[in-house]
């Protein structure tokens, strides 16, 4: 009866400290996954902000007054191009 | 031990012969003791049941105060993209730095170079940190990311960072009336910011998690709600053509040192906005020096007098009513017409025209002996079903009506006068809308700024016949003998009329102060964009619609019809000098 007891206080004493150590590994699981989804949304915004960026450096206004300026380029316009008739039903060559 | 007990019970007096027991103790005693303690285990009981029965709540909030937190999860607001899925305005995280003024050291030493980073002075840094008992107050919101994490470097104790949404404009001051912006706090002031406020801001979602001491999450305690982001909204708007449309109207502008100018362009199958541009405009991604009259989207809320490019709407009633057709003689001559004292005229006097020449030449003399002939309630009608005098459908903050009286207080010189364009007001975007009627085969068609792919039904104002004759009447006009030679474009056939009409000022009109207008379509056969172009006050020698208006025109067409793909229909001299290289022996 006695070492039924013991065993049984045993059994409790490693289920007890099993308990409490992953208890404790849950919460620094929880931690760490917590730290990085915040890493995600921060880097998240920060690919959200570099997009913009990227947008403003490609917007029209720009484009157009570099292609001028630096490249000497100027609008198309129907005087000087060449419009080419594609074959019936075909679209791309 | 068993010895030594019972050694000591031989000793004791027996338990019943206890002198202590044979005194009579009350009775009373023993009864008060149970009853204390009876009353103790009630009081406890009774506390129990409160603190988990009745006061539960109150206690449960209690707890959860002390180690739980709702948090809020932002909503990012919904992108403005245009048609082809540029982005307008998009939402990207900023720090807004904050303070305890009760922590910060107003003496720190890197305390100057955080008001360097911050873009401020020190002396400004300090005296917004010296607000008294307050522990709250803003240093400067929306700070650049990277700029931010620098101050927060610095180290300097009461002094944080707080993420918030900052709205960019990648496009700047060419969209700018139409995207218009959102205040710090994100909510929509002007344009479709504000128009599409709804749609385009989300709905915050939360949290409830539990932290530890270190202020760490360790546990969620109930589901996220999570958060719903705006929706993003693509509207009609081409960046590109928009673009070309700001910049060439800019130009004019300058050129004629003038004091602002407004271009639509319409697709004239869906009725959508390609471009809508006012000049002076200003950059949305820094508000600081704004007044009122850059920040007026004048295509959509200004009002005025259309003057001349009202003409065709009262030549298309006169060949839709069988009053007229294109080849009727109306006498012109002397060019001066007297009516109840006023005197109507013509910028050259002419002598018979037929109604085509009349648009051709912008005759005020012809036009208003064609609109003597109807009954102003035909009029009226034909105005209003071409949209004159109601709001657009578009849903714009501030978009004007214009104004159109009704034909039951008009008096004969008001008819007159209303068929030249004067006596009635329209926004732009109203007057090229109204073209669209032209443009389509005599139906006018609903305009939207959102993007719409399929072509829409419109209201039908003119029979088909009438609309092309008007077209072919528009087109002399762009032609040759023409008011508008300066709009035509290399490739395309345009038609539209010109309009110069004098500003009023108080009650009459002011002595040098004129618009220039032009509203045109292109290729004529089959039109695909209405563009109207409006120069305020041009002050530079030159004030007529046709040398002003009509050049701007013919480059926005260009370009649009361009853009969108539409091959040319008119031959073009090709100009394209392909360099003969030297033929080389072989």
């Amino acid at each position: 009866m006695t070492r039924l007891n013991l065993v049984l206080l045993g059994v409790l004493l490693v289920s007890s400290f099993a308990l409490v150590s992953l208890q404790y590994e849950s919460r620094r699981l929880y931690v760490a996954n917590e730290r990085a989804r915040s890493q995600a949304v921060q880097l998240a915004a920060e690919y959200d902000r570099l997009v913009a960026q990227q947008r403003a450096l490609a917007a029209p206004a720009r484009v157009q007054q570099l292609a001028q300026r630096q490249l000497q380029m100027r609008p198309a316009h129907p005087a000087i191009t060449e419009y080419v008739a594609l074959p019936q039903g075909g679209g791309t060559p | 031990m068993s010895a030594r007990l019972g050694r000591a019970a031989a000793r004791s007096i027996p338990y019943g012969s206890s002198p202590l027991l044979a005194s009579a103790t009350p009775v009373w005693r023993s009864r008060f003791i149970v009853a204390g303690l009876a009353l103790a285990f009630a009081g406890l009981a009774a506390r129990a049941a409160y603190v988990q029965v009745i006061g539960n709540d109150f206690f449960q909030r209690q707890g959860e105060v002390r180690y739980a937190r709702t948090l809020e999860l932002p909503a990012s607001r919904g992108r403005v993209l245009d048609r082809n899925g540029e982005i307008l305005a998009t939402s990207v995280v900023a720090q807004s730095v904050w303070a305890d003024p009760e922590d910060v050291d107003l003496n720190h030493p890197r305390l100057a170079e955080a008001a360097r980073l911050l873009q401020m002075s020190l002396s400004e840094l300090r005296r917004r940190l010296d607000v008294g008992e307050r522990n709250f107050v803003w240093i400067k919101r929306q700070v650049d990311d990277p700029v931010a994490r620098r101050v927060q470097a610095l180290g300097i104790k009461g002094i944080y960072l707080r993420p918030e949404y900052k709205r960019q404009y990648p496009h700047g001051e060419a969209v700018a009336h139409v995207v218009g912006f959102t205040n710090v706090e994100d909510r929509g002031q002007e344009g479709v910011e504000l128009a599409f406020e709804r749609e385009l801001s989300g709905r915050p979602g939360s949290r409830r998690v539990i932290k530890d001491r270190l202020g760490r999450i360790v546990e969620d305690v109930r589901d996220i709600v999570p958060p719903v982001d705006g929706r993003d909204l693509q509207l009609s708007i081409d960046a590109k053509v928009q673009f070309f449309a700001y910049h060439r109207l800019k130009e004019a502008v300058q050129q004629h040192r003038a004091r602002g100018g407004s271009v639509v362009v319409l697709d004239a199958l869906t009725g959508e906005v390609l471009a809508l541009a006012n000049y002076p405009s200003y950059d949305p991604n820094d508000r600081r020096r704004l007044g009122g009259d850059q920040l007026r989207n004048a295509a959509l809320t200004d009002s005025f007098e259309p003057g001349s490019t009202m003409k065709p709407f009262v030549a298309a009633l006169a060949l839709d009513s069988g009053l007229a057709r294109p080849d009727t003689p109306i006498h012109t001559a002397p060019g001066r017409l007297q009516m109840a004292g006023f005197t109507i005229s013509d910028v050259h006097p002419y002598g018979v025209l037929t109604v085509e020449q009349v648009i051709q030449k912008s005759s005020n003399v012809g036009t208003v002996k064609l609109a003597m002939q109807m009954q102003p309630r035909d009029l009226w009608e034909a105005y209003t079903r071409a949209g004159f005098g109601h709001r657009p459908e578009v849903p714009f903050p501030g978009a004007t009506s214009g104004r159109l009286r009704p034909y039951k207080t008009w008096r004969p010189i008001e008819q007159a006068t209303m068929s030249y364009g004067y006596g009635l007001s329209t926004s732009l975007l109203q007057l090229a809308q109204a073209y669209t009627v032209f443009a389509r085969d005599g139906e006018r068609v609903p305009v939207t700024l959102l993007r719409r792919d399929t072509p829409v039904a419109g209201v039908r104002v003119y029979r088909p016949e009438t609309a092309r004759a008007v077209r072919h009447m528009l087109q002399l006009a762009a032609g040759p003998g023409g008011t508008a030679q300066l709009a035509q474009t290399a490739g395309y056939s345009v038609g539209g009329k010109t309009g110069t009409a004098r500003k009023q000022e108080g009650r009459g009109y002011a002595a040098r102060k004129y618009r220039a207008f032009f509203v045109g379509l292109a290729p004529v056969e089959q039109p695909r964009v209405v563009i109207a172009v409006m120069v305020d006050e041009p002050n530079n020698g030159v004030i007529y619609g046709g040398a002003v208006a009509a050049p701007v025109f013919s480059d926005v067409a260009q370009q649009t019809l361009r853009l969108l793909g539409v091959p040319p229909d008119m031959s073009v001299q090709p100009r394209i000098v392909a360099e003969a290289l030297p033929e080389e022996p072989v």
